[in-house]
């Protein structure tokens, strides 16, 4: 590009004239790629009640905590992660790679084609209230992260007694696995009041009432 | 997206073997443009930042707007199914530390890791020395990662475009980088006739 002689036929120029004309033509363009191209157009009077209740009941409308590491860990193409809890618990720490969405600002969103969307909240009722939303308005990829930050803290970032596998995947995210710790389920590590134990620890009592969103 | 062939190991038509070969051959063909360039001498980098030579800029640029243009236009086509590229994520704050830190080692060096490449292979003693100044600074940022980690986490924005900047349609924001290229080309002429 830096020899060349300047003269009429300067091929610098016609490259140059080729780049508008195409620059020009990509504006004209409609509908155009990606960002202003609607996957579907949002058809709110069209929602089929039916198919997305099927979707809930065969679990289809959500990624657990694992499913989810492992996608931002293969670097997923389209893979947008979502929190929609309060600026300040995002500031506190979210899921990496993740962007903060109010859940006001979620009429703002438009569907992209090949992204696929991942919600999560603190414990996950928020985000799957937002998935109903994003799904009514014609967003296609959509998941909630079941469990919410809460199952991401438990089950990727502190792991009781994981395999190799979910070792791994952990320390990938910095996070510390337990071993010896008590079984996974609801509560984790922290035991929850049984007809034998009717007295659950502060822990307990702390962890259930943050869990109840 | 039915119909797209791009991108190929995507739509399967490469294998494993068959992206490494693809990486390799335009891994060399980028190597072999920088140097025809001339880009493998810490010279002309350096003219960058004094304005006297802007052959980065040009042949950088070129090279957005031909990837640009053709990415824009094979999707249009149906060859391409641009939401199934992988586009990077944003870290905002660390990447513009990144980027200022990056920009004072090419400024130092005269070479970027690209061009330092280039000029080792053409048995320039200062590529080497980039080059091993290079796995240097990879091995001790991987070292130090731990006690950065927050930062380097903080301010995601995930995949963050100049369509989602400026809150304008893709074929647009095109037009404007192309606008943007030419007038970049038309000032750098201007400066090295000075």
């Amino acid at each position: 590009m830096t020899g060349g002689a300047r003269g009429a036929a300067d091929p610098r120029h016609l490259l140059a004239i080729a780049a508008l004309v195409l620059g020009i033509g990509a504006a004209l363009t409609r509908p155009a790629p990606r960002t202003s191209r609607p996957a579907r157009a949002p058809r709110p009077a069209s929602i089929d009640i039916a198919a997305l209740a099927a979707e809930i009941s065969r679990e289809a409308d959500h990624v657990t905590a694992l499913e989810l590491a492992e996608w931002i860990r293969e670097r997923r193409p389209g893979l947008r992660v979502l929190d929609v809890r309060s600026e300040e618990e995002y500031a506190t720490y979210h899921v990496p790679s993740a962007e903060r969405l109010p859940l006001e600002s979620i009429a703002t969103l438009r569907p992209r084609t090949g992204e696929t969307l991942v919600l999560y909240s603190e414990g996950g009722a928020h985000a799957a209230q937002a998935w109903v939303l994003l799904r009514a308005a014609g967003f296609e990829r959509v998941y909630f992260l079941r469990g919410g930050i809460i199952d991401w803290v438990e089950d990727v970032m502190s792991p009781a007694n994981p395999d190799e596998h979910v070792s791994a995947l952990s320390r990938y995210f910095g996070g510390a696995p337990r071993a010896g710790g008590a079984g996974k389920g609801f509560g984790g590590a922290v035991p929850l009041p049984t007809a034998g134990n009717p007295r659950p620890s502060a822990a307990a009592v702390e962890r259930v009432r943050r869990r109840g969103c | 997206m039915s119909g797209a062939v791009a991108p190929l190991a995507d739509a399967g038509l490469l294998g494993a073997r068959g992206s490494l070969a693809a990486a390799l051959a335009i891994g060399v063909a980028f190597g072999w443009c920088l140097e025809r360039s001339g880009l493998g001498s810490a010279r002309k980098l350096v003219g960058q930042f004094y304005l006297t030579d802007l052959a980065v800029l040009k042949v950088m640029f070129s090279a957005i707007v031909t990837a640009m243009l053709g990415a824009f236009w094979l999707d249009l086509l149906g060859v391409l199914d641009l939401g199934r590229v992988y586009v990077p994520q944003t870290w905002l704050l660390p990447q513009l530390v990144g980027g200022a830190i990056f920009g004072a080692g090419l400024a130092l060096a005269g070479l970027c890791p690209g061009t330092s490449c280039v000029a080792a292979a053409t048995g320039r003693a200062d590529g080497a020395a980039v080059v091993a100044g290079l796995f240097a600074g990879v091995l001790a940022t991987g070292a130090a990662l731990p006690s950065v980690r927050a930062f380097y986490e903080s301010t995601a924005r995930g995949t963050f475009t100049l369509p989602d900047v400026v809150r304008l349609p893709y074929g647009v924001v095109v037009l404007a980088v192309v606008v943007l290229a030419l007038g970049a080309f038309a000032v750098a002429e201007r400066l090295e006739a000075r």
